[in-house]
């Protein structure tokens, strides 16, 4: 028993850093990633100017562009393993919740090298309050959190359709508005100088569901 | 044979008799009844969501493709009375509040069924393989189970909303009309038995349609 977890660790750390090297190899993910959130930033940024304290305005705009590069990237990961076809031999060795997690916490990476660059040009470009970093901190990555949730399950799900990446946009949205909404109003509330315990909890228990739920579907994935 | 001569003449009574006999509300006037199709869709597009997804959670459970059946036929229907009760509530909103559309929560709530459904359908309709196609689908299905009541959690606490409160109708305004909440009642029985007939209709077209195939494959 003892050994079987251990392995099965073992098993997820070696998924993410196969899937960390054969990324950093080609690197044509993340670029396209980084390149689409820097466009759609440099649009928004161009088409409204400074926003000043809009905080309203500036929160939905972050999560907006944060949103859209995700899920104009984060069915890469299992979107490659079926072009590639080497979701098979992924398979031999592997169980298939040691791949999805494997994966999971390569997308939150992904996430996060995305936010690191896109988050300071944002705040640099729209102008806004300096926010509270802590909780802004808080928002960002409960938020990455969920977002990378329900994105790897649903990117597992649309890699085995027809035209892969073309529905992963509008398959994930309704499972992640309620990330959004909570997002964006503690987003605004730490500018505004308010608390986020709220949406804090919302986020994190979101996460945690979504998580807990994938971890009993992720074995239905690949039965053929 | 009987049952659906009678479904059909109970529902057509009974929007007869809310233009003809109940009285219309004071403030609402005319669009009193808008209630009596809006409503009842409403709840036929929220049953249908959860009989859905109960259905495609008993389909990863026991793997009968007849659980699919089912959750694919209530997905669809749902969509059909989800474009109605949206269609008629944007209306009526257009009529009361004088704009179509504005995220009240309600209609956040709606739009988010909507979303779903819809993407749950795309979702079958790109998935090649009968049994894949339900595994696949019964596992989104499933997640987005979870989404909905957070999203029913947060939005009221992010919007204010404008919507009449109760969903019955009678309980806090109780200067209603009785004869208003009657053919109110009816013809949510009436939409709810609809469904059950469409429903089990729809699941047997399926059941017949797959019969079929495999009659041309091994015959």
């Amino acid at each position: 028993m003892e050994r079987k977890a251990s392995s099965s660790a073992a098993a997820v750390w070696a998924i993410l850093r196969k899937e960390c090297r054969s990324e950093w190899r080609t690197r044509y993910g993340l670029n396209a990633a980084l390149l689409f959130a820097v466009t759609s930033l440099a649009a928004v940024s161009f088409a409204v100017g400074p926003l000043g304290d809009r905080t309203d305005i500036l929160s939905a705009l972050l999560w907006v562009v944060l949103f859209f590069a995700a899920l104009s990237s984060l069915s890469h990961a299992f979107v490659r393993e079926i072009e590639g076809h080497t979701l098979t031999l992924l398979r031999l060795v592997a169980s298939p919740t040691a791949i999805a997690l494997g994966k999971l916490f390569f997308n939150l990476i992904f996430l996060v090298v995305i936010e690191a660059v896109t988050v300071p040009l944002f705040l640099l470009l729209m102008g806004g309050p300096p926010p509270g970093w802590s909780r802004f901190l808080a928002m960002l990555s409960l938020g990455s959190v969920a977002l990378a949730a329900s994105c790897t399950l649903v990117s597992a799900i649309i890699a085995q359709t027809r035209g892969r990446g073309a529905l992963f946009a509008g398959v994930s949205l309704p499972l992640l508005l309620p990330v959004l909404a909570a997002a964006v109003k503690g987003t605004r509330a730490q500018w505004l100088g308010g608390t986020v315990g709220a949406e804090a909890s919302i986020l994190l228990a979101y996460a945690l569901a979504v998580f807990g739920v994938s971890l009993l579907l992720y074995d239905h994935l690949w039965e053929d | 044979m009987f049952a659906r001569g009678l479904l059909f003449v109970w529902i057509a009574a009974w929007i007869v008799l809310g233009f003809a006999w109940a009285p219309v509300v004071p403030v609402l006037g005319d669009t009193t009844r808008v209630l009596y199709f809006h409503i009842p869709a409403a709840w036929v597009t929220v049953v249908a969501l959860a009989w859905s997804m109960i259905q495609s959670v008993l389909y990863l459970a026991k793997r009968r493709i007849e659980h699919d059946d089912q959750a694919a036929a209530s997905a669809e229907l749902g969509m059909l009375f989800c474009i109605v009760a949206t269609i008629s509530g944007s209306l009526w909103a257009k009529a009361m509040w004088g704009s179509y559309w504005n995220w009240d929560p309600r209609e956040t709530s709606i739009f988010f069924l909507l979303l779903i459904y819809a993407a749950y359908l795309a979702l079958r309709g790109a998935i090649e393989g009968e049994e894949r196609r339900a595994r696949l689908s019964a596992i989104y299905s499933a997640a987005a189970f979870v989404a909905v009541p957070f999203l029913m959690f947060i939005v009221p606490r992010i919007f204010d909303s404008l919507h009449p409160s109760p969903i019955l109708p009678s309980r806090e305004q109780g200067s209603m009309d009785p004869r208003i909440t009657m053919v109110f009642l009816a013809m949510l029985v009436g939409f709810t038995a609809l469904f059950y007939w469409l429903l089990s209709l729809r699941a047997r077209f399926a059941r017949v349609e797959r019969r079929l195939l495999e009659a041309v494959v091994h015959g």
